[in-house]
């Protein structure tokens, strides 16, 4: 047998294997949502652990119409699935709940995996929100719901506050000072080598991380004065060691710190009474000593702004068979006010959120009413942050990993952003000061 | 006439025992290498023309230095200490009578099933203060939070711990099989000639063995370059964003799907197969290692 | 190669006295020497002690007792039981899958690469050393450098998030081929080949009759190596598989780690009863089957695998 010939077909049927794949890719590329929607009606649900019950809770509630499977993952891994499913063009998730930025990333034209929900939800359940559902509006129209709201509060213990006879500070600098009278005592005011700096330091302040300006300008800028008074304020109080530069959820913090009651405020989410704060595998902080207070504002602003820890958005498939279905579903996750009443968190929509906070603010675990702090907080959720089209997310890892090592503010936030830009510019923004 | 027949008989028959295994060859390892390819040169977001657009793109890419940094370092510290550790640990147990060494040999298999996510799992809560069998000597070096053993600096060696510690067992159990394989004459002729245990382990036993270290210390480098388990799984739990984007396959992934550039992310899986590719050439090439697998194929012309 | 003329010299040089000194330096080294290598195995060992003993224990217990006590039996079930809530027993499937997978894995890779190594190695085929190079060169480069291009021609055949996704580039062994060729060529003297063939044989009827039946050792080897790296693998899963139920217990514990307390604490102390205990009792689980394995065939390690010649 002819020895050159053996190899020829052998290439030759290689690359023709290749020419076809690579032919089937650039097809299905392009497919959109077309199908007709036959047999029977289904929904993928990706949810994290958290929200796993609010989607049992749902499959519940269509049982019979429609076929729900629920996939429970990190939240990290939401962006890649859908990656994988935009690459291999099937296998997308009809909703699912994601870290808030992520709206930006599947709302981008080149992703096109974000619904737009201006068709499919009734416009009475966005007036429900009461603005504050807004997050989700990128050039005009609804991409998303939002499942909560993570405004920052002031959380303080009241009996601590007693002992030391410190008053609750109104403004950052009143803030800096009550932190700096507890040097020495053993409390602290927070942890901040996570999150919980960008959401309740940076973002109030308005330090520009991700404002999006338009579709293809973002402006990030560590050099600005809302970001340089963050430096000078939050430094000294590291120095002096009553912020402490472990995450929140660290081992080692909970053990030394939190679990020993000596956290004496901090600025936290809206959920992190519920979630942080009284669970007994968490801080497990005893009843009647904690409280909410409003977020103290920083000099020259008019309003105390506050930022957001979490607070997630539903996101529902533009390629699924039955659009409404999906926007139904997240319709129901996001707002349902009875599944809503024990959740952990603050939910967005106005009918939800007053079942919720009816339950709350007349718990006798708090001291007074927690929500009240939340409310007024609510509307005051800072808007120059937007969501944008690379993962922040992930990217906020990088400053709680700058913070632990090396509790240097300015440097970890620097680091941090030019980070930021670098994947701003790597997604096609052009990134101004 | 009949010679030619029987000859063709042969080399179908050779063909259809091969087939399956060319099939899967093709398949899945020259194919996706060449769709791998079409799709690095092909149009991204920010290099529409495509092109080495991608190429270029993954250089200049701000973590990209750092990760070639990170895994280099990793494996300048982790196959030295892989070859010391095997080689030395291998000779020791030759030069011990046989039977008593078997439940050493047993002993260093046994890390060999805590590998990829397990091994993230056990190392986590062997490092980390609060749970660990070894805090006693932590504490005594001063270090109690889980923060002062993981962090960016300390990574690398994390690392190349968790590595080490799965690999060198089978490594170690394998190497003193090579060292059994050593004919005895050779052995008898140097214990005659007054060679003392060092001598026999250093001059006679370790340059017999010097091309099965050299074999494992390829595989281990490759193995290595291509790191992405450990990394990812750390930063993905306990300590996020720990470990982000820290070796090039992590890169390629976050590329891939974090970053919406699977040209990038493709032309830097071709460098680094590339790199793999190189290495083993030359090792096939240039060291004898091969040579006498090469020959008999030569042999049977 | 001896010279035995020198070693009478050499001999009547070593006194009494020095041969006591020589004696005790080699006692004190030998010491040292098995110091060394218990330390080593000690070290060895207590990672994976512990891993087998924390389920026993409770999340408190883990933390407050010492590292290596035992707790209870019950302990075991209560992981068990604990590990099931997740997706309602989504661990099931993950373990049915792995070892599903990993079966049908073995088998196809060794059957495909002693096929082939004895083509290589005893056979006519043509472009043997364009295919031993190709072999030699996907042997060193290992299957993750290959996972994300996978990923794109997976996708593009239609195979994504199906287990033949996991199974099928998973059965490409290049090193088994290697293996298989090298002890062909080399355990099977030639004369066996060629007695066959005079009495008449075909390449087939050698493969069955001659080669196959002396390949015991070799067959071993092969399953051992394909299971190990199969059984563990993590990207190639992880990539080309979605859906919860398609996977396998080394991702699965991945996202253990993201999506519950244990490891991720920032999920929430109260979403799922998944602590310390429970996921160790998943890395047992993966862990265990390997250790077996590499247990039974420590034998046919210490037969010199790379030295080729694996003598019965």
């Amino acid at each position: 047998m002819n020895r050159k010939l053996i190899g020829a077909l052998v290439m030759s049927g290689a690359l023709l294997l290749s020419a076809c794949a690579g032919a089937t890719t650039t097809a299905e590329d392009s497919a959109g949502g077309g199908e007709e929607a036959t047999g029977p009606r289904t929904l993928l649900i990706y949810v994290d652990p958290v929200r796993e019950a609010a989607a049992l809770a749902y499959q519940a509630s269509v049982e019979g119409e429609i076929d729900v499977t629920i996939e429970v993952l990190g939240q990290e891994e939401i962006i890649a699935k859908v990656a994988l499913a935009n690459q291999t063009g099937e296998g997308w998730p009809d909703v699912t709940f994601n870290p808030s930025n992520n709206v930006g990333v599947f709302q981008d034209p080149l992703n096109g995996y974000a619904l737009n929900l201006d068709d499919y939800v009734d416009p009475a359940i966005i007036d429900g929100y009461n603005g504050s559902g807004d997050w989700c509006v990128i050039d005009g129209s609804y991409w998303c719901l939002k499942n909560d709201l993570a405004q920052t509060v002031l959380w303080y213990d009241t009996v601590i506050f007693d002992e030391l006879g410190l008053t609750v500070p109104t403004t950052m600098d009143e803030f800096a000072a009550t932190a700096l009278e507890l040097a020495g005592t053993g409390y602290v005011a927070g942890a901040i080598g996570d999150q919980g700096f960008y959401a309740g330091y940076l973002w109030p302040s308005g330090c520009p991380i991700s404002q999006v300006l338009d579709q293809d300008t973002v402006r990030i800028n560590p050099d600005a004065v809302e970001c340089t008074r963050v430096f000078e304020l939050v430094q000294p109080l590291v120095d002096a060691g009553v912020l402490d530069t472990r995450g929140s959820f660290d081992a080692g913090f909970l053990e030394d710190v939190a679990r020993q009651q000596n956290v004496a405020m901090t600025i936290g989410p809206s959920w992190w009474g519920q979630f942080v704060i009284r669970p007994e595998d968490s801080w497990a902080i005893p009843a009647g000593r904690m409280a909410a207070a409003e977020m103290p504002s920083w000099s020259g602003e008019t309003t105390n702004w506050s930022g957001e820890w979490g607070g997630g958005v539903w996101v529902g498939n533009s390629n699924a068979p039955n659009p409404q279905d999906v926007a139904d579903a997240i319709v129901y996750l996001a707002t349902d006010p009875d599944m809503r009443a024990d959740k952990v968190t603050f939910p967005g929509y106005k009918p939800a959120f007053e079942k919720w906070a009816a339950g709350l603010s007349s718990d006798p675990y708090y001291v007074g009413d927690v929500t009240a702090a939340m409310v007024v907080q609510a509307p005051k959720i800072r808007q120059d942050e937007r969501p944008a089209r690379f993962d922040l997310r992930g990217q906020l890892g990088v400053l709680g990993t700058e913070l632990q090592g090396s509790g240097d503010v300015e440097a970890s936030t620097r680091t941090f952003m030019a980070g930021a830009a670098e994947l701003a510019a790597g997604v096609g923004y052009t990134v101004v000061k | 006439m009949l010679r030619h027949r029987a000859k063709l008989v042969g080399q179908i028959n050779a063909l259809l025992m091969f087939l399956p295994y060319l099939v899967l060859l093709v398949m899945f390892a020259i194919v996706p290498i060449v769709m791998a390819f079409q799709v690095s040169i092909g149009p991204s977001r920010l290099s529409p023309e495509g092109g080495i657009g991608n190429y270029m793109f993954v250089f200049q890419d701000f973590r990209f230095l750092s990760a070639v940094g990170n895994v280099a370092l990793f494996l300048v510290i982790y196959l030295p200490a892989m070859l010391i550790v095997v080689a030395g640990l291998s000779l020791l147990l030759d030069t011990i009578k046989m039977k008593y060494t078997l439940p050493l040999r047993l002993a260093y298999l046994v890390p060999a099933g805590i590998s990829g996510s397990v091994a993230i799992l056990v190392w986590y809560f062997m490092l980390e203060p609060t749970y660990s069998p070894f805090a006693g000597i932590f504490a005594e070096f001063g270090i109690t939070e889980g923060v002062e053993i993981f962090n960016t600096s300390n990574l690398v060696y994390i690392f190349a711990l968790m590595a080490f510690f799965t690999g060198a067992g089978n490594w170690i159990v394998i190497q003193y099989g090579s060292l059994q394989s050593i004919p005895d004459e050779i052995l008898e002729a140097a214990r005659m000639d007054g060679a003392n245990v060092f001598q026999m382990a250093f001059l006679i036993k370790l340059p017999l063995i010097r091309k099965y270290l050299v074999y494992m210390l390829i595989l281990v480098f490759a193995a290595g370059l291509q790191i992405f388990v450990e990394p990812y799984l750390i930063s993905s739990s306990v300590y996020p964003g720990l470990a982000k984007d820290w070796s090039l396959n992590q890169l390629s992934y976050t590329l891939a799907f974090l970053g919406s550039n699977l040209g990038a992310a493709m032309a830097l899986s071709m460098v680094m197969l590339l790199v793999s590719v190189v290495v083993a050439l030359i090792i096939i090439y240039r060291t004898d290692f091969f040579d006498e697998a090469r020959l008999k194929v030569k042999d049977k012309k | 190669m001896s010279t035995h003329s020198t070693d009478q010299k050499q001999i009547s040089k070593v006194s009494p006295k020095t041969s006591t000194l020589v004696r005790a330096r080699g006692y004190s080294a030998k010491a040292a020497a098995w110091l060394v290598m218990i330390l080593f195995a000690v070290f060895s060992i207590i990672p994976m002690l512990w891993l087998v003993l924390a389920p026993s224990k409770t999340q408190v217990e883990l933390q407050r007792d010492a590292p290596l006590s035992f707790g209870s039996f019950q302990g075991y079930r209560n992981a068990w039981e604990n590990l099931n809530v997740f997706q309602d027993g989504r661990i099931v499937d993950w373990i049915i899958n792995s070892i599903w997978y990993t079966g049908v894995q073995v088998l196809v890779a060794c059957a495909v690469a002693i096929l082939a190594g004895y083509a290589l190695a005893a056979t006519r085929l043509p472009f043997r050393k364009t295919m031993l190079i190709v072999t030699l060169v996907a042997m060193i480069v290992p299957q993750v450098a290959f996972v994300l291009p996978l990923f794109v021609e997976i996708s593009a055949l239609g195979l994504y998030n199906t287990a033949w996704a996991i199974i099928l580039p998973g059965s490409f062994y290049p090193f088994g081929v290697f293996l298989s060729y090298i002890y062909f060529s080399s355990t099977i003297p030639a004369e066996l080949y060629d007695a066959a063939r005079i009495d008449g044989s075909g390449d087939w009827g050698i493969f069955f009759r001659v080669a196959l039946p002396l390949a015991g050792g070799l067959i071993g080897m092969l399953a051992f190596f394909s299971f190990q790296v199969n059984w563990i693998n993590f990207f190639l899963p992880f990539v080309v598989v979605s859906s919860g139920d398609v996977l396998t217990l080394p991702v699965g514990l991945g996202i253990l780690f993201s999506s519950t307390p244990a490891l991720s604490p920032q999920v929430g102390a109260n979403a799922l009863p998944i602590r310390a205990p429970e996921i160790a009792l998943a890395g047992m689980i993966v862990a265990i089957p390997i250790l077996i394995v590499f247990l039974a065939s420590a034998r046919l390690l210490v037969r010199g695998v790379l030295a080729g010649s694996v003598k019965s």
